[in-house]
């Protein structure tokens, strides 16, 4: 995978107000630690790091200012709604390094007609070399009968990534299709026999 | 309907509807999800009709979850009651729910029925909503 170089400037004032002014600037305030070394605190670029973070995992070389150092974000703020990052943190990493990141996990295919196909875990945890971090793991779900599971272990990891996780967590199954949702007639006959119920009758 | 089964206190104040969501605001489950854009207290009844409405809409196939739960309870006073005479009595069962909140998830279905059945469960909601998709692998 590769670095996106981004420039990062030095940051002397703290707390939320001067956090506050660096966001109305379009920057994103970041810490960068690791390695044993003293915390850094940084100024980013706001709209060059919402693009790099785009990327799962992805390598950033800091330039400027005095930095020149590669890191990997280790934990991104954004804000709940807009989604705009707020805050990064950024863990030192050294070329030919190797680190334990989580990368997602991927579906092609269709399933059995039959099956509905119930993804237990999204990402997974691997150990990779710093600089050849891979982009994801891609599972073929093709023809895959009601009832298959697929371990940790069955993954396609690419060389040079090992498994970090349990070896027989279930990453994806699939279960057969729920079934159809009752008549028209027969819910509203439901729903009717629970209304009054009242909240007070519950408490007690 | 979703209701608690025993609670500490029958009668409590009424929920803090400041601030935005802390947790729960990414789409984790499913493929696809309601996600709140305003404070609203939602009811049980609300949340149930709701999954009525996507459960129909999908039919077979398809898999939803419900990540609110309607553990607070509101009070109301009788029509016509004068003041005081203490606390009205418990009326409804709510879910506090802030902006940035994902209410429900949807999965198994394509992305076209996926959208529609969750507009039609947002038809039966109090506030302001968005449906929003999983981010594969965004940090």
């Amino acid at each position: 995978m590769s670095e996106v170089r981004i420039a990062a400037e030095r940051r002397t004032a703290f707390g939320k107000g001067a956090a506050r002014k660096i966001r109305r600037a379009d920057k994103v305030p970041a810490v960068l630690y690791g390695h044993g070394t003293d915390t850094q605190h940084l100024t980013l670029p706001g709209h060059e790091v919402l693009l790099a973070l785009r990327t799962p995992n992805v390598l950033i070389r800091l330039e400027g200012d005095g930095v020149n150092e590669l890191a990997l974000p280790k934990g991104v703020q954004r804000d709940p709604i807009k989604g705009f990052v707020e805050h990064v943190d950024l863990l030192l990493v050294k070329s030919g390094e190797k680190v334990t990141v989580e990368i997602p996990v991927t579906t092609v295919g269709d399933v059995h007609p039959d099956g509905l196909l119930d993804q237990q875990l999204v990402s997974i945890a691997v150990e990779a070399e710093a600089t050849h971090i891979p982009t994801g793991v891609e599972v073929n779900v093709e023809g895959l009968e009601v009832g298959s599971v697929i371990a940790a272990s069955d993954l396609p990891l690419p060389e040079g990534t090992t498994l970090s996780a349990d070896a027989d967590v279930v990453v994806l199954h699939v279960i057969n299709k729920p079934v159809e949702a009752p008549e028209e007639g027969a819910e509203a006959e439901g729903e009717a026999a629970e209304a009054p119920e009242s909240a007070e009758a519950s408490a007690e | 309907m979703l209701i608690p089964r025993r609670v500490k206190h029958r009668k409590q104040h009424r929920p803090d509807r400041s601030g935005a969501a802390k947790g729960g605001t990414r789409v984790v489950f499913g493929e696809f999800g309601i996600q709140a854009i305003e404070h609203s207290y939602v009811t049980n009844r609300q949340i149930e009709s709701a999954r009525i409405a996507m459960t129909r809409h999908i039919r077979r196939g398809g898999k939803v979850w419900i990540n609110i739960y309607p553990d607070r309870p509101l009070t109301k006073k009788p029509a016509e009651t004068r003041m005081g005479s203490g606390k009205g009595s418990p009326e409804w069962w709510v879910a506090n729910v802030k902006p940035g909140r994902v209410m429900f998830e949807l999965s198994g279905v394509a992305e076209s029925v996926a959208r529609e059945a969750l507009q039609r469960a947002i038809h039966k909601l109090p506030m302001k909503c968005k449906i929003v998709k999983r981010e594969v692998g965004e940090a």
